[in-house]
Order: structure tokens, then C-alpha cells, then sequence
């Protein structure tokens, strides 16, 4: 906290000296520090990710990239304040989708902001969802699960990450991919909080991601059932997809990109895409984010774009279904 | 791993240089807060958080640890030389320790309570490695029914222990609860209470709350006690003699098993078992008529279940995740805002802090005993420090370190409110604990509650069905019973500590 005082001091003293000093605007971009706004406390898997992005490519833009962590209420409180910034390419932000859809999606949180408040720039990370059970669980398969899900409905005591989290959206697609299957939803804060209660056995099947999850698949704790995915993970190379197995519509996963507010002129959106796109794309990036466990999946220009408009289509279908679901 | 070498590794991690380091200053600035008048253990560790910031969280902890039993002991030399304690659970060390001083033997009475301390404090932690792991491991089965049920018993006993009646308790405690809900429904992502103020949707930080609840209002109560004066006594001879050893080792020893066995118990506070010590010792001696005169197994006693109490108190914080008193909610408080949850789960999940935790425990009480006898003079000549100027420099560093917390101005003036509050609340006697004790556990109870019930499809009998969860609420109920049946005891009412 206190070296984020220091940081950010020393980085308003050098924006003051730059910006004495420059004339012109897009051009010259840019003259000052960047902010890098993260919605989520420092040490989650977004932060980790951006200060790894961030300390690359501060070299390739001459300018420092200071990571902020605005976290709370789900990345609520941040991005309510990414939104208010000015578009001149000094603040962006991560967003994180489906979370940042859901936030917008759900009439409860009355979110200031919409989809169009944001100007996608670069995805970074797509962590694919996994189903998975305690290593001497009688759900064997996913097959087993779905089977159990329709003969006793609303039993199966069924763990999200939170609600509204990609995961949660992703047992919706279960059950809609297996008509008559209904899953008891419990909403758990995080991994840690799944991995608790299903080892204490109080929770049947956990539906998390490919990331938190990994380590402890290897070390025989717990056992995947499937990856929410059309190709198979190259972390957990032995589980199934969800398409293998003949389930090609549950398809989920949680991305990390970076957006700045609506409105950025296009000169500043390319050079900072073409900036991080060097970062994300250099070795140091890609071994230290796959030692996390986090698939590195770039996206740019109209294909972002593409991402970010059906990640939103689709969200909004499974947030209107959770909303009016008899068991939330 | 087993206990032994989890205790090693942890006697390793605390016996670095640098946790060394905190250790020290952690136990410094505790003695230092118990010393200083005006500022308890809750409010003392409350305000020094901010310091901790920069620190690793094995750090950061040890040197929170050692501020709260720091503080737990620095109270003790108040009480010898000046009569006033220097925390609510020193009041009955004053009784003989303050007429040992009278009669020139103020260094012996100082030297007996820093052993009887040590021993205790030794005494207490050697058990609680003992009992931790498989109270740990017990709860590690428990699933949120049971959690909710259990943090119900122990919001429950420190309501019905806290207060002058079962009433005011209760509302203090709903109170509390009632503030925890400030913010985004943890389950269902609604804002509530927040009045459309974006500050508000994190919730009340729970740290500023203290700081003003603890912190502000004791600096203004204090500003309004009488001055005081500095006893001139012999610090020289420190060690007891022969006969006095005779009289104190019993005492000692009855002393630590008293504050043992009440520490496991949340809500009984620091000051009940000193009191227990106390009266226990005098029943049994054979010269009772000596006590309030300078018997020195009145200082003894109290002074070794204090820390023998404040180490054992550690364990429900450890093992269940209950803070059984205001300053171990401050904390566990710590603790969350390092990204931890105290409980089984981080008992097993990260054994090298908890053990580090620990085993700092027996660091920290030496570095109290080489602190609190050769240096033992420093600390009295403290004591003359003019309190205008203390609670001066209080104050500013209770507005740095509040706005320090998430560099917000909001959570400066949530501080002062509460102060404020803090102070009026005192001034009628209504406890602060259990307000304190709701405020941090309302978020888990909350949570436990709505995840049992989503568990169990909305079917209460999830709560009556598992046998654990029942035996846990059908000991709320006759805690609650209990304690409207109790006569409101005399003199030890509320313990900050």
C-alpha cells in the first residue's frame, strides 16, 4: 500500500514535468504516466497478469505503466470509476469478462455504466471453465453428473465462484445443454471457498476455472470432470472438452483484457494495442502467465470488439435466466 | 508435517532477523500503549495497523501479535506506580501493587508481575500447540451450518458477559450487525443501505470504526481524568526475595491455569481472570488480612492469568476463527485485510504463518521479560510525559493512519463519527464488545447462514438435522438463558482488552 503511495507520488511529480514541457497532444502521446486500472485487490489473478503486462511494456512506451487496484463489489466500485475517466489514454483498465457484462446486465447492481462506455484494446487472458468433484466423488464423469442432475433435481449441491460469476452462467448452460437436469446452486466466494467445503464435503461439484483449479487436479486432490471448451487445455491436457463429450453449446470461460473509457481517439488506441501486443506476445509474458496456470489468448481491433459485443449477447440471455430461475 | 516440525519451521520464520526485528518493535510499541494512559490494547492495535502495511502478512502479524500482548503487559506499570491501570485489566494489580510501591518495594512488585507474566505467557502458548491442531482439525469438518451456529454462541457469550444487563448487549450487538450490512449484499450483489453514496458499497471499514470507537473516544475520556501523580519508588531491587519466591510460585502457577481455561472461552475478556486469580489466591492463603496491603501473591496471580489469558485467547482466533475480545476482533480485522481468514482452513492451508504466528508468541514474551525488567525505569520515567502533548500526537496519527487505510477522507470521517459515538456510548455504559464483536463477524454469519440455506434448497432443518450445528445452538440458547438468570457482576463489567 505504501510502495502504491510512493509510485504513484513519484509518477505525479514526473506527469507534472512532462506535461510543462509538451505541446502537442496525440502525437507526442505519451508525455506522462499511464494508470492501469485493475477492479479486483491486489494479489488476484487479473493483478498478478497486469503487473506482468505492465512492467513489459513500460519499456517499449517510455513511459511508466503504474498498476491501480480498485477493488470491491465484484469490480463494481472500479469500474464505476475507470468509467468517469477522461479517453486520453493516460487511465485504462482491465475488464473482465462475463464479470463486467453481469455487473451491467443485472438490474440489482444499478450500474452507472453500460457496454459502451468501454473502448476494448487488447484481450490478454481466457482462463476456460472446468467442472470438477472431490478425487473419490461417485461422479465419475460429467455423464454421471447430468444423469444424477435429472433423476433428482435441485439436490446436487452445485458451487459457483459468486453470483453472476462466469461459472455460475456455466451451470445454466449445463442444465439448459441437459433438459431436465437441475442443479442446487450455493454461491461461494472463490476457489478457496470451494475447495473447503467440497473436501469437508458440504458441496457436490464445483464449477470454477482452468486456472484456480490446475495445481491441485495434478496433485490427485480433486478430480475434472470437463473443460468448458472447445479445444482441450494445454494445463490439463487428460480432461475432456464439453464439445467431446457432446456438449458443444457449454462453452464458458473468464477473460482479462485491457478497455479505456468510451470515446479514445484512435492514434492513442493503436499505439498503446501495439505497445502491450509486443508485451503480451514476448517470452518473459507467456512463461510467467502460463506458470499461473493462465492461458494467454490475444485479441485485438474488430475481433475484441466481436468478443466483447457476443460475451455481452450471451450473457445477457444466461443474467435474464438467472434472474428469473425458481432456485437462484 | 507434523505439530513438532510445524513448530520448528515456525521458530525459524520468527526468529529471523527481520520478524526478530517486529517482534521487538511490536512488543516496544504494546508496552508502550499500555504504559501511555488513555489508549487499551483494541485502540492501540487498531491505530498502529497502518504501520503494518508495508510489511510481508507473516510480518505484519507478528508485529501485531506483539503490540496486543505488549500492550496486555505494559498496563501493569501504570498500575503499580500510579494506581491507575494502565488497561482494564490491570485494575487488580493496583490493589496490592500500588501499596508494594507505597511501602518502597514497587521494583519487586514490577519484577514479580514480568516473571509471573513470562511464566504464564510461556505456560499458555505451550498449550496452545498442544490443543490447536486437533481443535483444527475438528473444525476443518465444519461446514457453514455449523460455522453459523458457532459464531452465534460466541457473539452470544460475549452479549451475555459484556454488558450490565443481557439487553443493552443485545442491542449492542445488533447494532454491530446492523452496520456490517452497510454495503453490496455479499450473496445476491444488492446495494444496501448505501444511500447512493459509492464509498458506502464496500461496507464500514472495520478499522476505522475501532479506531474512533477505541481510539478518539479514549483519548477524550481521558481528557477529562484528573492528573495524576508519579509515585517515587525504588526500582532497584527487582528480583523477589527468598520468602517472597516462596509466597509467589503457587500463586504463579494457579494463576496461569485460571487465565488458561478462561481464555478458551470468548467473551469472558481480560479482566474476569484476574479477578478469579485474585480472590482464588486469597481463599487460599493463610494470611489473608495481607491482601490489599502488599501481599505479593496479589500481584503475582493476576498479573500471571492477564497473560496467561491473552495467549490462550489466541486459540479460538486460530482454530475457529472467534475472536473472543474487541482487541482479538482488531486482529482478526488484520488478519482479513492481509487476505486472510483466520479458522481451520488457513490452519491448514498456510501452516508457515500460522506456526510463525505462534511460535512468535514465545519470542514476543522474552522480549517483554528482557524489555519490562532491566529497562523497567525508561517505561516509568514515560509516565511523566505531559498528556497534553500525547494525546495530541495521538489524534494526528490516528487521522494518518485511517485515511492511510484506502487513501479515502471517508473513512477519516467515519473514524471521527465513531469517536464521537464511542465516547457518548461510554458515558452510558453501554458495552462496546459485543457492537465490536457483531460488526466483524456479521459478514461470516450472514454468509454462513445464506450458504447453509442454499445449500439445504431453503430448508431450515438443515440447522436441527445435523447434530453438531444443533449442539452448538442449543448451547446459545442456554448461554442466553444463562446469562439473563446472572447477577450483574459488581465491579468487572466491560474488559477492552
Amino acid at each position: 500500500m505504501m510502495s502504491h503511495i510512493v509510485t504513484a507520488t513519484i509518477g505525479a511529480v514526473l506527469a507534472l514535468a512532462a506535461t510543462t514541457g509538451s505541446a502537442g497532444a496525440q502525437q507526442t502521446f505519451p508525455t506522462k504516466p499511464v494508470q492501469l486500472m485493475v477492479a479486483y485487490p491486489a494479489g488476484g489473478s487479473t493483478d498478478i497478469g497486469a503487473r506482468i503486462v505492465a512492467a513489459i511494456a513500460e519499456k517499449s512506451l517510455d513511459q511508466p505503466i503504474i498498476v491501480v487496484n480498485k477493488g470491491g463489489a465484484g469490480g463494481q466500485v472500479g469500474w464505476t470509476e475507470f468509467v468517469r475517466q477522461r479517453p486520453d489514454g493516460y487511465y485504462i483498465g482491465f475488464i473482465n469478462l462475463p464479470a463486467t457484462n453481469t455487473v451491467i446486465l443485472d438490474p440489482d447492481r444499478k450500474a452507472i455504466f453500460t457496454e459502451k462506455d468501454f473502448t476494448p484494446i487488447i484481450n490478454q487472458v481466457l482462463d476456460p471453465g472446468v467442472i470438477w468433484v472431490r478425487a473419490d466423488s461417485p461422479y465419475k464423469t460429467v455423464h454421471d453428473l447430468i444423469d444424477a442432475g435429472k433423476k433428482s433435481p435441485n439436490t446436487i449441491r452445485t458451487a459457483t465462484t459468486g453470483i453472476l460469476s462466469d461459472d455460475h452462467l456455466a451451470i445454466l448452460m449445463t442444465e439448459e445443454a441437459a433438459p431436465g437436469a437441475v442443479f442446487r446452486l450455493v454461491h461461494l466466494e472463490g476457489g478457496a471457498a470451494q475447495f473447503k467445503e467440497i473436501m469437508a464435503g458440504n458441496i457436490d461439484v464445483a464449477f470454477d476455472n482452468v486456472g484456480s483449479i490446475m495445481t491441485r487436479v495434478k496433485s490427485g486432490e480433486v478430480r475434472a470432470l470437463a473443460v468448458l471448451d472447445d479445444v482441450r487445455s494445454k494445463f490439463l491436457p487428460d480432461v475432456a472438452t464439453m464439445k467431446e463429450l457432446g456438449y458443444p453449446t457449454v462453452m464458458s470461460n473468464s477473460t482479462r483484457g485491457i478497455a479505456g473509457p468510451k470515446g479514445m481517439p484512435e492514434p492513442i488506441v493503436s499505439k498503446l494495442r501495439d505497445v502491450l501486443k509486443k508485451a503480451m506476445e514476448d517470452p518473459e509474458h507467456v512463461s510467467k502467465l502460463e506458470n499461473q496456470g493462465l492461458a494467454i489468448k490475444i485479441m485485438v481491433g474488430e475481433e475484441y470488439a466481436k468478443y466483447f459485443a457476443d460475451t455481452h449477447a450471451k450473457a445477457k440471455k444466461y443474467t435474464e435466466w438467472a434472474k428469473s430461475r425458481p432456485h437462484r | 508435517m507434523d505439530t513438532f516440525q510445524h513448530l520448528l519451521a515456525g521458530l525459524t520464520a520468527a526468529t529471523s532477523l527481520q520478524n526478530l526485528g517486529f517482534a521487538l518493535i511490536g512488543c516496544f510499541l504494546g508496552t508502550l500503549i499500555g504504559v501511555l494512559p488513555g489508549l487499551g490494547p483494541a485502540a492501540g492495535t487498531a491505530i498502529l495497523i497502518p504501520l503494518t502495511f508495508t510489511l510481508d502478512p507473516i510480518g505484519a502479524l507478528i508485529m501485531l501479535s506483539a503490540i496486543y500482548y505488549g500492550a496486555m503487559y505494559g498496563g501493569t506499570i501504570t498500575s503499580v506506580l500510579i494506581n491507575v491501570p494502565g488497561e482494564a485489566a490491570s485494575v487488580v494489580t493496583c490493589f496490592d501493587g500500588y501499596q508494594m510501591a507505597k511501602q518502597g518495594r514497587g521494583g519487586t512488585a514490577l519484577g514479580i508481575a514480568a516473571i509471573g507474566s513470562f511464566v504464564g505467557g510461556i505456560a499458555a502458548t505451550v498449550a496452545l500447540i498442544v490443543v490447536a491442531p486437533p481443535l483444527a482439525r475438528i473444525a476443518l469438518s465444519f461446514g457453514p451450518p455449523e460455522f453459523f451456529a458457532l459464531m452465534l454462541v460466541g457473539l452470544c457469550l460475549i452479549t451475555g458477559l459484556a454488558g450490565q444487563s443481557l439487553l443493552t448487549g443485545l442491542v449492542m450487538a445488533v447494532l454491530g450487525l446492523l452496520i456490517a450490512m452497510v454495503g453490496i449484499d455479499p450473496v445476491r450483489g444488492a446495494p444496501r443501505f448505501t444511500f447512493g453514496i459509492p464509498s458506502l458499497y464496500d461496507g464500514v471499514g472495520f478499522i476505522p470504526v475501532v479506531m474512533g470507537l477505541f481510539g478518539i473516544a479514549e483519548i477524550l475520556l481521558t481528557v477529562e481524568a484528573p492528573y495524576r501523580q508519579v509515585i517515587k519508588t525504588k526500582l532497584t531491587s527487582l528480583l523477589p526475595s527468598r520468602e517472597e519466591w516462596r509466597r509467589s510460585l503457587g500463586a504463579i502457577a494457579r494463576g496461569t491455569g485460571v487465565g488458561f481455561f478462561l481464555g478458551l472461552i470468548p467473551g469472558v475478556g481480560a479482566i474476569i481472570p484476574t479477578f478469579v486469580a485474585y480472590v482464588f489466591e486469597k481463599r487460599l492463603s493463610k494470611t489473608p488480612e495481607q491482601f490489599g496491603h502488599g501481599a505479593i501473591e496479589g500481584v503475582a496471580a493476576p498479573e500471571t492469568a492477564n497473560n496467561a489469558y491473552a495467549n490462550a485467547a489466541m486459540i479460538p482466533l486460530l482454530t475457529l476463527g472467534i475472536p473472543s475480545s474487541p482487541t482479538i476482533a482488531v486482529l482478526m480485522g488484520a488478519f482479513i485485510i492481509n487476505g486472510l481468514t483466520p479458522g481451520p482452513f488457513l490452519f491448514k492451508e498456510r501452516p508457515d504463518l500460522v506456526w510463525a504466528v505462534i511460535a512468535s508468541f514465545m519470542v514476543g514474551n522474552v522480549i517483554l521479560l528482557i524489555l519490562n525488567l532491566p529497562f523497567v525505569g525508561l517505561w516509568a520515567r514515560l509516565l511523566r510525559l505531559p498528556y497534553q502533548y500525547v494525546c495530541v500526537g495521538t489524534l494526528l496519527f490516528c487521522v494518518i493512519g485511517a485515511y492511510s487505510l484506502q487513501q479515502s477522507v471517508f473513512d477519516v470521517g467515519v473514524m471521527i463519527v465513531c469517536g464521537v459515538i464511542g465516547y457518548g456510548l461510554r458515558k452510558i455504559d453501554l458495552p462496546l464488545a459485543p457492537l465490536v464483536l457483531g460488526l466483524i463477524l456479521g459478514p461470516f454469519i450472514e454468509k454462513s447462514l445464506r450458504t447453509s440455506l442454499e445449500m439445504s434448497g431453503g430448508d431450515f432443518s438443515i440447522f436441527y438435522t445435523r447434530p453438531i450445528c444443533l449442539g452448538l445452538l442449543l448451547a446459545t440458547v442456554v448461554v442466553l438463558v444463562g446469562s439473563l438468570l446472572r447477577p450483574p457482576p459488581p465491579e468487572a463489567r466491560e474488559s477492552n482488552a
